[in-house]
C-alpha cells in the first residue's frame, strides 16, 4: 500500500456530514436556549425577585438604604424593621448565593445615586466563588433569555457562561415548567414557607416552621473559607470594583458579616481577611458585638437563614450599628439626626440583639 | 454551604486532586488527542512505521503516567517480564509441552500476584484477620485490564495462537491508550497485528471520520447522559449510606438512574476507546450490544462488557470444566466464575455479592429456561439486573440492605403533592409530601425533572438500537442531537467525574 493518505471523494463527504452535523447541534441548541427553553419556576422565581426588589429601588427617590447579598440579606435582614429605625427607605436586595455579584451589581448600578447607601453582608462564599462558577449560575440562563441587555454589559466569558447555561436536565425539565405555569401551578413550599414583603424581606420563615429542620441544623457542619481565599477570591475582587465604582459616583458602601451559628463561626484570620477588605477599599465595616452570630436554635434551615423572630432582632441591631457608622461620614446635617435618633433608641440598644 | 460533594471521589483516585487523563477531559482532547494523532500520522507518512509506533508508545505511557508517573515503571516492568515469559513459553511449547505449561502458570501466578498484591491484599488480610491494621496499598490505575490482556498473551502462546511479535508491537499492544486503563479486553492476537502492518500510521479519513463519529457519540453517552444519571443515583446512594430511610419512589429511582448511569459511562467509554482505536487504524471488538433489551440473563451477559464475557468463557469457565461436566460441577463452575467476575470489578463482599446474585441468576436460567412474551421476559431480566446493581453500587452490604428495603416499600410510599392532586387516586397508596428528600435535588420540581430524565434514558436503552448497528446517517442524528449538549458539559459543566470503571 502507498505510504500516502488516500482521501476519496466520499471520506471527505463524511468529514463534511460530521462538522455540518456538530454545527447544526450548536445552532439548535442556542435557538433553543435563547427563545425556546424556559424554566419560569426554577429560575423564574429568582428574577421576579430581583426584578420587584429592582422595582422597589427605582420608585424610591432620594437617599436610600440598599441590602445586597445572597439568600443571607433577605433571610436574616429585615429592611422592614430597619427602615423606621434610620428613617431611611431601605430595600432588601439580596436573593441568592448564586446569583454572579457582577450581575447583582450591574442591575443595581444605574438605580444607586450620590447619598445612597449599600450594605454587603456578603456570605463567604460569595467571596471566593471562582470566575467559572459565577460564569454557570442560575443568572447567565436568566439574561440568556430575557435580559441579554445587562448580559451584553459583561465580560465575554459571561456571554459565553450563558450561551452554555443549559445541560439536559434544564432542557427536559423546561417543557415540564412551562406546562405546569400554563396549567396555573403553584408550589406547594411557597405557601408553608411564607413570601416576599414589599420591602423584599422574607417573611414567614417562623420558629415553629423551623423546628421542622432543628435536626438537620444541629448536625450541619458549616463550611469556612481560609483568609487567603477571601482575599484572592474572584468575589473578592467583584465587591472592590463595585466600591471603587461607588466611590466614584457618591454612593456610600458598608461592609458587614453574614449571621452564622454562634458555636461554628467563621475563622478570625477569615473575618479579619473580610474586614480587610472593605477598609482596604476606603469604606466602613459593621461588626456587631456578637459578630453575628446566634445560637442553632435562631435558625430557621441553614446558617445563612435566621428565623423570623430573629430575623427582626438581629436588623433592630444592625440599624443601630449603622446609624452609628453613617453618622461618622454623613453630612452635619445628617449626623445631628442620626445622634437625635440614636439618642431617642437609648445607646444601650446597640450591639444588642 | 457544605463541601462539594464530588471532592471524596476525585480523592479517592490518588489522594490528589489531579485525575487521570480521562478520555472526556479537556487536557485530553484538546492536548493530547490532537498531538498523539498528528506525531502518529507525521511519523508514518515521513519515516519508518516502527518510529510511529515508538511515537504510539510514548504516548501511552505519558498518558498512563498523567495521573501518577511512578506507576510507568510498574507497567513498563510488567511488559517487559511478561514479554520474557512469553518467549520462554513459546520455546519451551516447541519441544517440551509439560516445561510450557509450567512457565505458562508461573507466568499466570507471577500476574495474578502483582494484582492480588495491589488490589486484594487489605481484601484477603481483613477476611482473615479483621483486627489486622489495613495495609493501604495503593491501587494502579488499570492493573485489572492490563493484567487480562498478559494472561492472554502467555496462554497465547502457549496454545501457538499467538505467533512471535516484536518487544515495540506488545508492548504497544499493552499500553495502547486507547484501551489500556478500562478496556475493551482486546486479544493479541486480533490486535497485535493490526500494529504490525506496515499501513498502520497511514492516515485514512474514512477510519478518521468513523472514529471521530463514534467518538463523540460515546463522549455525549458519557458526559451528558451518564453524568446526569450519577447525580440522581448518588443522591439516593449516599443518603442511604447515611442511614436514611428512603422510600419506595427514592430507592427505585436511585436504582433506576445507577443502572443507566453505569450504562451510558460504561458504554460511552467503550465507544469513545472503539472510536480513537479507530482514528489511529486499529479495529477494537464491540464492547455493548444493547444489554437491557436482552430477555434472558444468559443473553444479557453476551450483550454487556462482551470482551470480559469472553475472557471470564475463554479463560475460566472453560479451563474449569464449562458445560462439559455434570450439572453439579457445571453449577458450581458458573458460580465460581461469576463470583470470581464479581471479585474483579472491586475488593469488596458487595461485588461478590453482585457476582454471587448474576451465578444464581445464570443457574436458575439453565435450570428452568421458562418461556415468557417477550416483554415479559425482557422486564424480569431488567429487574433481576437492577436488583443487582444495588450491591455493586452501594458503599457496603449495609446500605444495600437499607436500598433493599427502600425498593420493597418498607419505608413506605411517598410521592410529591403535586402529583397526588394532579391523579387523586394515587392518594390511596401514596402520602403526599412537599418534596421526596433524597431525589434529585429535593426540590418541588424533582419529581418530574428526574422523571423526565429517567424516561428519557430508558427510551434510549430500550427502544433504540446499539450504536453499533446504527446507520451512519443515524448516527450523525445522534451527533447533532448531542454535540452541543457535550460541549456544554465538557466545558462548562462543574465538575468532571471520572469513568467508573477507572476503579476496577
Amino acid at each position: 500500500m502507498s505510504r500516502r493518505s488516500c482521501i476519496s471523494g466520499s471520506d471527505r463527504h463524511a468529514l463534511w456530514r460530521l462538522a455540518a452535523a456538530c454545527l447544526a447541534s450548536l445552532l439548535l441548541y442556542v435557538v433553543l436556549c435563547a427563545e425556546v427553553l424556559d424554566r419560569p419556576l426554577t429560575l423564574g422565581f429568582l428574577r421576579h425577585e430581583l426584578d420587584a426588589k429592582l422595582a422597589r429601588g427605582a420608585a424610591l427617590h432620594g437617599p436610600k438604604l440598599v441590602i445586597l447579598a445572597g439568600s443571607n440579606g433577605p433571610y436574616s435582614h429585615r429592611c422592614e424593621t430597619i427602615e423606621p429605625i434610620l428613617h431611611l427607605p431601605c430595600v432588601n436586595g439580596g436573593v441568592a448565593v448564586g446569583i454572579g455579584l457582577d450581575y447583582l451589581f450591574a442591575r443595581w448600578r444605574p438605580l444607586l445615586h450620590p447619598g445612597d447607601t449599600v450594605y454587603l453582608p456578603m456570605e463567604e462564599a460569595q467571596y471566593v466563588r471562582s470566575r467559572t462558577a459565577t460564569m454557570l449560575g442560575p443568572d447567565a440562563a436568566i439574561m440568556l433569555r430575557h435580559d441579554r441587555a445587562t448580559l451584553l454589559h459583561l465580560t465575554p466569558d459571561r456571554w459565553a457562561g450563558a450561551l452554555f447555561a443549559t445541560g439536559l436536565r434544564d432542557a427536559l425539565v423546561a417543557p415540564v415548567e412551562m406546562a405546569l405555569v400554563a396549567a396555573g401551578f403553584r408550589d406547594a413550599r411557597s405557601a408553608l414557607e411564607g413570601g416576599t414583603n414589599a420591602w423584599g424581606d422574607h417573611t414567614g420563615h417562623t420558629a415553629a416552621l423551623g423546628m421542622a429542620s432543628q435536626a438537620v441544623l444541629a448536625a450541619e457542619t458549616p463550611w469556612h473559607a481560609d483568609a487567603a481565599a477571601i482575599r484572592d477570591g474572584y468575589g473578592s475582587s467583584l465587591v472592590a470594583q463595585f466600591i471603587a465604582w461607588a466611590r466614584v459616583h457618591g454612593v456610600r458602601v458598608i461592609g458587614g458579616l453574614p449571621t452564622e451559628f454562634a458555636d461554628a463561626a467563621m475563622p478570625d484570620a477569615t473575618r479579619a481577611a473580610i474586614r480587610q477588605l472593605y477598609l482596604a477599599a476606603g469604606v466602613r465595616f459593621v461588626e456587631l458585638p456578637n459578630r453575628s452570630t446566634y445560637p442553632r436554635a435562631a435558625f430557621f434551615d441553614t446558617p445563612d437563614h435566621l428565623n423570623q423572630h430573629w430575623q427582626m432582632i438581629h436588623s433592630a441591631a444592625l440599624a443601630h450599628a449603622l446609624a452609628t457608622q453613617m453618622a461618622r461620614d454623613a453630612n452635619p446635617e445628617e449626623t445631628v439626626a442620626v445622634k437625635k435618633l440614636l439618642r431617642s433608641k437609648g445607646t444601650d440598644a446597640v450591639g444588642r440583639y | 454551604m457544605l463541601l462539594p460533594a464530588r471532592l471524596p471521589l476525585l480523592m479517592e483516585f490518588g489522594g490528589t486532586l489531579r485525575p487521570a487523563m480521562l478520555f472526556h477531559s479537556q487536557p485530553f482532547i484538546l492536548g493530547f488527542l490532537p498531538l498523539c494523532l498528528a506525531g502518529f500520522f507525521l511519523l508514518g507518512r515521513f519515516a519508518e512505521p516502527a518510529w510511529a509506533l515508538r511515537w504510539l508508545l510514548a504516548c501511552s505511557l505519558f498518558f498512563y503516567g498523567w495521573w501518577k508517573p511512578e506507576f510507568v515503571l510498574l507497567l513498563a516492568g510488567s511488559i517487559l517480564a511478561n514479554y520474557a515469559l512469553a518467549g520462554r513459553i513459546r520455546r519451551a511449547a516447541a519441544h517440551s509441552p509439560p516445561a510450557a505449561r509450567r512457565w505458562l502458570a508461573a507466568g499466570i501466578a507471577f500476574n495474578l500476584a502483582l494484582l492480588a498484591w495491589f488490589k486484594y491484599a487489605d481484601f484477603l488480610l481483613h477476611a482473615a484477620l479483621p483486627q489486622a491494621p489495613a495495609l493501604h496499598i495503593f491501587l494502579p490505575l488499570a492493573i485489572s485490564f492490563f493484567t487480562f490482556q498478559q494472561i492472554m498473551f502467555l496462554a497465547g502462546n502457549a496454545s501457538g495462537e499467538c505467533t512471535e511479535c516484536g518487544l515495540l508491537h506488545y508492548a504497544t499492544f499493552v499500553a495502547f491508550f486507547p484501551h489500556l486503563i478500562a478496556g475493551p479486553i482486546v486479544r493479541p492476537r486480533d490486535i497485535i497485528p493490526q500494529l504490525a502492518a506496515r499501513s498502520v500510521a497511514i492516515p485514512r479519513v474514512d477510519n478518521l471520520s468513523a472514529g471521530l463519529l463514534l467518538f463523540l457519540i460515546g463522549l455525549a453517552k458519557k458526559l451528558v447522559l451518564g453524568d446526569t444519571f450519577g447525580c440522581f443515583a448518588d443522591t439516593g446512594f449516599n443518603a442511604a449510606a447515611l442511614g436514611a430511610p428512603l422510600s419506595f419512589v427514592e430507592a427505585w429511582y436511585a436504582a433506576l438512574a445507577y443502572g443507566l448511569q453505569i450504562y451510558f459511562d460504561f458504554s460511552g467509554y467503550s465507544d469513545m476507546a472503539i472510536g480513537l482505536a479507530r482514528m489511529l487504524n486499529v479495529d477494537f471488538p464491540v464492547n455493548f450490544a444493547s444489554p437491557y433489551q436482552a430477555r434472558n440473563i444468559a443473553e444479557f451477559w453476551r450483550r454487556w462488557h462482551i470482551t470480559l464475557g469472553w475472557f471470564l468463557r475463554d479463560y475460566l469457565y472453560i479451563p474449569l470444566g464449562g458445560s462439559r461436566c455434570s450439572p453439579a460441577r457445571r453449577t458450581l463452575n458458573l458460580v465460581a466464575t461469576m463470583l470470581l467476575c464479581g471479585l474483579w470489578h472491586g475488593a469488596a463482599w458487595s461485588f461478590v455479592l453482585w457476582g454471587g446474585l448474576h451465578g444464581v441468576y445464570l443457574v436458575l436460567h439453565r435450570a428452568w429456561p421458562v418461556r415468557l412474551p417477550y416483554a415479559a421476559a425482557q422486564m424480569l431480566t431488567l429487574l433481576a439486573v437492577t436488583i443487582a446493581w444495588v450491591p455493586f453500587r452501594a458503599d457496603g452490604l449495609h446500605t444495600a440492605w437499607s436500598m433493599l428495603r427502600g425498593m420493597a416499600g418498607s419505608n413506605g410510599i411517598a410521592l410529591p403533592q403535586l402529583i397526588v392532586q394532579a391523579v387523586p387516586p394515587i392518594g390511596w397508596i401514596a402520602t403526599p409530601v412537599p418534596v421526596l428528600p433524597f431525589l434529585g435535588d429535593a426540590r418541588t420540581l424533582s419529581f418530574p425533572e428526574v422523571s423526565a430524565c429517567l424516561l428519557l434514558g430508558w427510551f434510549i436503552v430500550l427502544a433504540m438500537p446499539s450504536v453499533q448497528t446504527l446507520p451512519v446517517k443515524a448516527r450523525h442524528w445522534a451527533v447533532t442531537a448531542s454535540f452541543a449538549f457535550s460541549l456544554q458539559a465538557l466545558f462548562f459543566a462543574p465538575h468532571v467525574t471520572p469513568f467508573l470503571y477507572f476503579r476496577f
